[in-house]
């Protein structure tokens, strides 16, 4: 099997990305930055033994177009709902501002046109792989300023991929062909926008109702549904892989099961992405020389722009009258070069507007305002403690503090079914919220009116706990039987909640016990028992018997007239 | 070039993506889909490149095997050794050898001894990916059949390794086989020593990174491949070596394993089309090649099965279930084909036959899954018939004179529970069994007791049923429920189901109660809760009492294995 062998680039990239990564996981860095410095590392800046040809191109292209997939699919707009306005307002003129304020720079630094052109459109800022990253290990990504941030990226992403599309238009020359590129470009957009929403609509819950309940058909139709409009933009024009795919999660993000599809999307993505972000430095030809021609140009415009984006920011956010703290954290989280500087850049390069020299240029201050900023973000309130007394002088009397719906001293119950259901009129009674997890597609549709928040998903899934706030939660039953879900369960969990889980096996009952379960249920166990004293009844006292069983004859009598969708799919994963 | 090849993915993943949602729409088994796919789709892509990508299809399928084994699980299937799984070895190998050496004869095959084993291999083997998706409910319901046929699938999955890393010898003499072996066997204990000493090594350098554990993860992946290629072994064997590095215990091994599966579904679909788009327009010999093999899979393997269970000892019906999720080709034989035709010592028309056969076999499984009750009933219970009663007599004990008695269906936990509680009302009762693994314990605690299927009529009669007062099923199977309520009796019969909607059926089809445990344990549940959260009582209590009971259980013996029912 030799043709393996065709692979040897990518197993090199792969086994250097994970070993740099984990060394810069001791300095508390990201991941991507040590997939960059890998590419700069294995390309033709330090070692060259890697080229960015075959199968390496391959897997980047396939990282880029998952990566927009997934972008399209976190466009939740319920998500950010309540403060949809403001962050827009703060993503349209932070565009804006960030983009001009480039602009001065590349100008003051001396650049080419056709240069300060490709510069000033690739660096905006705020990178969603470390902002995203760094508030979630801290728990902070369902703050206010979390949620500021993430609904400026998101918002963000729309600019981002119109100015893919540009770049992937065939000149740069005059404006008039920009526009008439543009144009084109939209008019596609358009199209295949208005068949997305349109699908998304009317065709798309009725195909994934029907294939949600089994896992691998589920991934494997999403897959083609994106290949579906990949093909479809790629036919059209250059670039089209990317904004396809971006349409088709855009397409998909407004299903209930967006959630689960993120999850089973993010470790495919992860996969390639990997490769996309090592091919940058592969392609930063002429070496070293290259990669730091404008060395003293990077580290100047990077720290004008981390200093001018954030008051940008500052300014922008403290206008939608958010309070003082919030304001400076959601800024101060957003002082990184965008992950899009370098898509952007790698773009321009293949279509030949800018040298290796630029990208250097661009990848130069990527590592730098990342590395740097990470440490700021896993910092920032310790610093905002520090600068607290002078930046108080922006209070306002009007500020409001929008408070994020999040849960808290709410109660999660996993899985539905008669265990979890007997109880849940219970809990309702007890708790403000009871969120019900379920990754069965019947159960998150029906019954709009019962007094439960449903989560559609695979409790195994970060994500979903994440969703449901598990950390905060002071009640919490799972009917999952399988110990690792409910050892990761209760590791996440607080530690004064109650916590229910279930188990068949007696060390596992023992194990989980351990771990700080309040109770291990046993469904055999109990049942066993109770069927024992009716049968004791049974033999000894016939009336009793039949009263006893009356009661639970009525119950089930109940339930089988329910509709039927009710216990649909069998073997979910949560599912006893 | 790249472009290209990404609308060949394009059209593999749309292609597979319609298909997927037909056999979703059906119920049937996705591998013959996504093979039907390539068949559809496989004159408009370019084979080249995408045969790269599919070899990540196998290596990731062969790692993600490798990381859920459980190296106990090896050790007691080596130990109890299925006698059923050795016969099948014994007896259908080498009948599909001959016949594929006939074959090879016949059509002048350059190298007839090397296509007849992979014949045989495609007969003998069967498939876990399929097998363990039919009867995905009976395995989670502990049912005999289920468990035998699910432990076969591991079986012959071993076995399939095993032979993959012999067969990548391009000359076989046994020094060449031996080294391979010699290089798979330092693979796998490299494996080993990384599982025990490299992997928490670097879960504890990941730092809480799920990310990262899952590129730490593909990189040893990786690393396997290169050895593996290095040492001119199969991929599948460093596959398989380096999923054995990977634990999967843990709190981390929760991410990971869903980013691997993730990863493993998208390139095994990119593996599975393009065995599909591989064959070419079925020559006439291609047709017969796969007419046999489909012929010695469905016929001879099936019947050899069913009489190597019937002698270990299980009775027909049992043997019979366990042998139709049994009759297929497995993926790791289209693992074989694929690796031979790279090697370039497979003839293409073995190549397609087997690709053919593997995708009518396992929808022939699915469709003998939906009749075998059926066919069980109109043909396999007519030539056993005295062979089922004497089995029963040999086995059971039951007194003559029972009357007003208990007939209890199935010796779990539940069963136990109500042997004692009768036993403690001192009243007349009789269990029905069918597991030999649970034969002993009959023998040992119960006063009577039938030994054999509560599907058949024998037992019954067996057990008196006439004369029976009650009847207990602890069993949850749709098709025993059923067959229960149709027996000609006055005894009150209740029954037992997991599902409420079901129970709610059968209780108005007459079953006089339907046992729910998630209802009876749900109500048990709210008591405990609602003790707990209005202070009647503390967690600790909650707990240590607990814990107390299940130490007293488990000096009754109830830890020994899953037991549903």
């Amino acid at each position: 099997m030799s043709q393996i062998a065709l692979a040897a680039d990518f197993a090199i990239i792969v086994v250097v990305a994970t070993v740099i990564g984990i060394l810069v996981r001791q300095l508390g860095q990201p991941t991507i930055i040590a997939y960059i410095a890998a590419g700069v590392i294995l390309g033709p800046v330090a070692f060259d033994v890697v080229t960015d040809e075959g199968l390496v191109y391959l897997m980047s292209e396939l990282g880029l177009g998952f990566l927009l997939f997934l972008l399209g699919m976190k466009m939740r707009f319920s998500d950010i709902q309540e403060i949809l306005r403001p962050v827009t307002n703060v993503a349209v003129g932070q565009t804006v501002l960030q983009t001009a304020l480039a602009f001065l720079v590349a100008l003051a630094l001396g650049f080419g046109t056709i240069e300060i052109i490709v510069i000033s459109l690739a660096t905006v800022f705020g990178a969603t792989p470390i902002i995203v990253k760094v508030l979630s290990d801290k728990d902070e990504i369902t703050t206010l300023p979390g949620k500021i941030d993430v609904g400026v990226l998101i918002v963000q992403d729309i600019y981002l991929v119109v100015v893919l599309a540009m770049f992937s238009a065939d000149s740069l020359d005059n404006a008039g062909e920009i526009l008439q590129t543009l144009a084109v470009v939209f008019a596609m957009m358009a199209f295949i926008g208005i068949f997305s929403i349109a699908s998304s609509k009317y065709l798309l819950p009725q195909l994934f109702r029907r294939v949600a309940d089994n896992k691998d058909v589920f991934l494997i139709v999403a897959i083609a549904w994106a290949f579906l409009f990949i093909a479809a933009a790629e036919s059209q024009f250059d670039g089209g892989i990317e904004i396809g795919a971006f349409l088709a999660g855009l397409s998909l993000a407004q299903l209930p099961y967006s959630k689960e599809l993120e999850d089973r999307i993010t470790p495919i993505t992860d996969f390639f992405i990997l490769v996309f972000f090592a091919s940058i430095g592969l392609q930063i030809e002429g070496g070293a020389a290259s990669l730091f021609a404008y060395w003293q140009e990077a580290i100047v415009a990077s720290i004008v722009l981390m200093v001018g984006n954030f008051w940008i920011m500052f300014y922008l956010i403290d206008r939608e009258g958010f309070g003082v703290e919030p304001t400076f954290l959601a800024s101060v989280n957003m002082i990184q070069v965008s992950e899009f500087s370098l898509i952007v850049g790698a773009l321009a390069i293949q279509q030949g507007y800018i040298g290796p020299d630029i990208l250097g240029y661009l990848t130069l201050m990527a590592l730098l305002t990342m590395t740097v900023s990470t440490y700021i973000v896993a910092n920032n309130h310790a610093i905002y403690a520090r600068v607290e007394p002078w930046f108080r002088r922006f209070e306002s009397e009007d500020d409001r503090d929008a408070e994020i719906a999040t849960y808290s001293d709410h109660a999660i119950a996993i899985g539905r079914d008669d265990i979890t259901e007997r109880l849940l009129p219970f809990l309702a009674e007890r708790y403000d919220d009871v969120v019900l997890i379920d990754r069965r597609a019947g159960q998150v549709e029906s019954d709009e009116d019962e007094p439960y928040d449903y989560i559609f998903g695979d409790f195994r899934h970060s994500e979903i706990r994440k969703e449901a706030n598990l950390a905060e939660a002071s009640f919490v039953l799972s009917s999952s039987v399988e110990r690792e879900v409910n050892e990761a369960l209760l590791e996440e969990v607080d530690d004064d909640a109650v916590v229910f889980v279930e188990a068949e096996r007696i060390d596992d009952a023992r194990a989980l016990y351990d771990r700080g379960a309040t109770y291990v249920v046993m469904s055999t166990h109990l049942t066993a028992e109770m069927l024992g004293e009716y049968l004791e009844r049974y033999l000894e006292d016939q009336s009793s018997f039949d009263e006893t069983i009356n009661d639970d004859l009525e119950r089930l009598r109940r339930r089988g007239h329910e509709p039927a969708d009710r216990m649909v799919g069998d073997g979910g994963e949560t599912d006893g | 070039m790249v472009e290209a090849l990404i609308v060949d993915l394009g059209i593999i993943f749309v292609a597979a993506g319609v298909l997927l949602f037909v056999a979703n729409q059906f119920r049937l088994p996705t591998v013959p889909f996504y093979l039907l796919a390539g068949l559809a789709v496989g004159w408009t892509i370019g084979l080249d490149e995408l045969l790269v990508l599919a070899q990540w299809g196998i290596a990731f399928l062969v790692f993600v095997f490798g990381i859920r084994l459980d190296l106990g699980d090896v050790q007691s299937v080596l130990r109890d050794g299925e006698i059923a799984a050795i016969t099948q070895l014994l007896v259908v190998a080498p009948i599909a050898f001959g016949a594929g050496y006939v074959l090879g004869e016949v059509f002048g095959f350059a190298d007839p001894l090397r296509n007849a084993i992979y014949f045989s291999a495609a007969v003998t083997l069967s498939s876990t990916l399929v097998g363990a998706g039919m009867l995905e409910t009976e395995i989670r319901d502990n049912l005999v059949h289920g468990r035998l046929a699910s432990s076969i699938h591991f079986f012959d999955d071993l076995v399939a390794i095993a032979l993959l890393l012999i067969l990548s010898t391009e000359v076989m003499t046994a020094d060449a086989v031996a080294s391979k072996i010699g290089y798979g066997v330092v693979l796998i204990v490299a494996g080993l020593v990384i599982y025990r000493h490299g992997f928490p090594l670097l879960v504890r350098a990941a730092d809480g990174s799920d990310e990262l554990v899952l590129m730490g993860s593909v990189s040893i992946l990786v690393a396997f491949l290169a050895a593996a290629e290095y040492f001119g072994i199969s991929i599948v064997v460093g596959a398989f070596a380096a999923g054995i590095a990977i634990r999967n215990d843990g709190t981390q091994s929760l991410a990971v394993g869903n980013g691997i599966d993730s990863i493993r579904d998208f390139f095994v679909t990119i593996f599975f089309v393009t065995v599909g788009a591989l064959v070419s327009i079925p020559t006439l010999e291609t047709a017969t090649i796969a007419l046999v093999l489909v012929a010695l899979v469905a016929a001879v393997n099936p019947i050899v099965l069913l009489l190597a269970f019937v002698y270990e000892g299980y009775d027909v019906r049992t043997a019979f279930f366990a042998t139709t999720g049994l009759n297929q080709v497995s993926e790791f034989s289209l693992v074989i084909a694929i690796q031979a035709l790279l090697m370039g010592t497979i003839t293409e028309d073995m190549f397609n036959a087997i690709i053919l056969g593997a995708a009518v076999t396992m929808l022939l499984t699915a469709v003998a899954r939906r009749t075998e009750e059926d066919l069980y009933s109109a043909v396999i219970s007519r030539f056993f018939t005295e062979q089922r009663t004497r089995k029963v007599d040999q086995y059971s004990r039951v007194a003559d004179d029972l009357s007003d008695h208990v007939v209890i269906v199935g010796y779990g936990r539940q069963g136990r529970r109500l042997v004692e509680t009768l036993e403690d009302l001192d009243r007349d009762y009789v269990v029905i069994e069918n597991d030999p693994a649970l034969y002993d314990r009959l023998e040992a605690e119960c006063r009577n007791h039938v030994f054999g299927d509560a599907m058949s009529t024998y037992p019954w009669q067996k057990a008196s049923l006439e004369d029976a007062a009650l009847v207990v099923s602890t069993v949850d199977h749709r098709p025993v429920s059923d067959h229960l309520l149709e027996l000609e009796t006055d005894a009150n019969v209740v029954l037992r189901s997991d599902d409420a909607e079901q129970a709610a059926k059968l209780v108005e089809t007459g079953a006089t109660y339907v046992t729910v445990p998630d209802i009876l344990a749900g109500e048990q549940l709210v008591e405990i809760v609602d003790a707990l959260l209005e202070d009647e009582t503390d967690a600790e209590t909650l707990a240590s009492d607990h814990l107390d009971s299940l130490a007293e259980l488990e000096r009754y013996g109830f830890t020994t294995q899953r037991e549903q029912y």
